[in-house]
């Protein structure tokens, strides 16, 4: 028996979708590589380890109220279940607890996320480089931190964890900011619709004001960053008014997030590039709607909309799934829709504005030396990328077919970008000329045992929630 | 370094990293259970075979990859702790197969 509706992803566009779903007596089945709900901005929002979670501020704190509605709303929610196939024939198989498990479904909705840009500057292996995600799944998960740390980059995230490291009392070694001062002028233009949003450009204007005030030491406008070190990192080199150098154990680089591409590749779902938030993004109507009609897919893994954008989305997907699972009429969509599509577009235009503010700077996309690694995995530099491209391989696949790249474990979702823009530099050709790299699934790592065993889940288990939690 | 904000712990668990026994939160990601106990190397690079940690903590990497309880390639990021669990940094390089293999 087929499912009426699997959601893919438990972040707010999931929780929300199935909220939604729910409300109008849909019983959506949500699978989830997460321990609880919540995705990555709503992670332990309902259950955090932190003595005192409301320092995190209030955005996160408003995740609780999301996750308690999702978990009471009826949706079955399955924890880590990491989905590794959706076919284009309602098909989907999810591994959980080293088993894998075969479902189908009438409608999909795939909520894959976003992941942050890779910042491929020399020494970006070394131990002790993280990402200021990391930072934040390390808070909100464990309760973890890194004593003097140094954050380099740009965007809201990198500033958002520098000042709840702040105020729960964490040293911070330095805020290395990169960025360039050109994107205060491009953002200029389109401020005035961003004021429309007053609140959220007020909330971001007093981050970085209590980051000032907290006292550390802050470079504006950096450049030429290295990380320091042989076997770890041990600091960070740049230049802000001369040559900097900060000694740390750990650096957190950040320079903005975009759609986790690798699920809504491998379903072959057509794509299109982003010149605002340079990234590719699926191309969908207004409801998340695929060119797949039954796979829609909202938030982040579409274009970049945030947390507040990714809710909003998963309310229009699932209006427009009930509507195809004939549970509302064309009309009561549209009614129900009218609201969160306005909500929707006064969003995007303060994203249009955040998007200039913090668009990344070439020299930090474009790997800049030589021996820099671009493929993590297989250990490939742009040295040995050039020699590859020299030999005849212009386009991502032929690359990855002469050099490995992108045929590790993290099946490109490091180098992907980079290996585009680094091709569309040496072509001279646009990076939407030279497209991305084919994907296919398995989207995650499977043993054959595993493989070799399959089994058929084709109903809603009874309630067994509460048990497992 | 990293340290841990928990005030209180319910509830503790022992496991092994590399053999050094160490105590830690019940429900802890196994990565946090490296991160604290100072252990923070993961695997080997693949070709240069050069230390790697782990960099974005939620699955999309794959550079914690440790040996857990004998299984190799565990993304130490998405796994938990269990009492008993035996976590190795993971060796495994295209060199160390052909050692192995005598090739």
């Amino acid at each position: 028996m087929a499912f009426d509706c699997v959601i893919v992803g438990a972040g707010p566009a999931g929780m929300s979708a199935a909220v939604t779903l729910a409300e109008h007596g849909v019983r959506s089945l949500v699978l989830d590589r997460g321990a609880k709900a919540g995705g990555q901005i709503y992670r332990y929002a309902a259950s955090s380890p932190l003595p005192d979670p409301s320092k995190l501020g209030p955005d996160y704190m408003s995740g609780a109220a999301l996750i308690n509605a999702f978990e009471a709303c009826g949706a079955d929610h399955v924890a880590g279940a990491d989905v590794w196939h959706v076919g284009d024939d309602g098909r989907i198989l999810y591994s959980i607890d080293g088993e894998t498990r075969q479902i189908e479904t009438r409608e999909v909705l795939v909520c894959p996320g976003a992941i942050e840009r890779p910042m491929p500057i020399p020494g970006w292996t070394l131990p002790g480089v993280m990402t200021a995600g990391a930072a934040q799944v390390m808070l909100k998960t464990d309760a973890i931190v890194a004593e003097n740390a140094v954050f380099a980059g740009s965007g809201p995230l990198l500033y958002l964890v520098v000042a709840q490291y702040l105020r729960l009392g964490v040293k911070v070694a330095g805020l290395v900011d990169t960025t360039p001062r050109r994107n205060f002028l491009q953002a200029a233009s389109a401020a005035p619709a961003a004021l429309r949003s007053a609140s959220l450009l007020h909330k971001g204007i007093s981050l970085l004001s209590e980051i000032r005030r907290a006292g550390i030491p802050v470079y504006r406008q950096s450049v030429q960053l290295k990380l320091l070190g042989q076997t770890r990192v041990s600091g960070l080199s740049f230049y802000s008014n001369g040559l900097q150098q900060i000694e740390a154990d750990t650096v957190f680089l950040h320079h903005g997030v975009i759609p986790n591409p690798n699920m809504t590749r491998a379903l072959g779902l057509d794509h299109v590039w982003n010149e605002d938030q340079l990234a590719w993004h699926v191309k969908t109507d207004l409801y998340g709607q695929s060119s797949i009609p039954y796979i829609a897919v909202a938030g982040d893994g579409g274009a970049i909309v945030g947390g507040d954008g990714a809710h909003i989305e998963g309310r229009l997907a699932a209006l427009n799934i009930l509507m195809r699972l004939e549970r509302i009429s064309p009309e009561t969509r549209d009614r129900l829709s009218r609201s969160p599509v306005g909500e929707l577009r006064r969003l995007s235009q303060f994203r249009r504005f955040i998007d200039r503010l913090y668009r990344p700077s070439d020299a930090l996309r474009l790997p800049q030396d030589e021996d820099t690694p671009v493929c993590r995995c297989e250990d490939q530099s742009v040295a040995d990328l050039r020699a590859g491209f020299q030999l005849g391989a212009r386009d991502p696949n032929a690359l990855k077919s002469r050099t490995r790249c992108g045929m590790g474990p993290c099946q490109g979702r490091q180098c992907g970008p980079i290996v585009s823009d680094l091709l569309a530099n040496w072509r001279g050709e646009h990076v939407s000329d030279v497209g991305y790299y084919r994907m296919r699934s398995p989207q995650r790592l499977l043993s054959l045992e595993e493989l070799s065993r399959f089994k058929t889940v084709s109903s809603l288990q009874p309630r067994a929630r509460e048990a497992s939690r | 370094m990293f340290r841990s904000l928990r005030e209180n712990v319910p509830e503790t668990v022992q496991v092994s990293v590399n053999g050094h026994p160490v105590q830690v939160p019940a429900r802890q990601t196994v990565w946090s259970a490296l991160a604290l106990s100072g252990q923070t190397v993961t695997r080997k690079s693949a070709l240069s075979g050069e230390d790697r940690s782990a960099y974005c903590t939620m699955g999309v990497c794959f550079e914690c990859l440790v040996e857990i309880d004998g299984e190799p390639n565990q993304q130490a990021c998405l796994r938990e702790v269990a009492p008993g669990m035996v976590i190795v940094s993971q060796n495994i390089t295209e060199f160390t197969m052909a050692d192995r293999d005598g090739l």
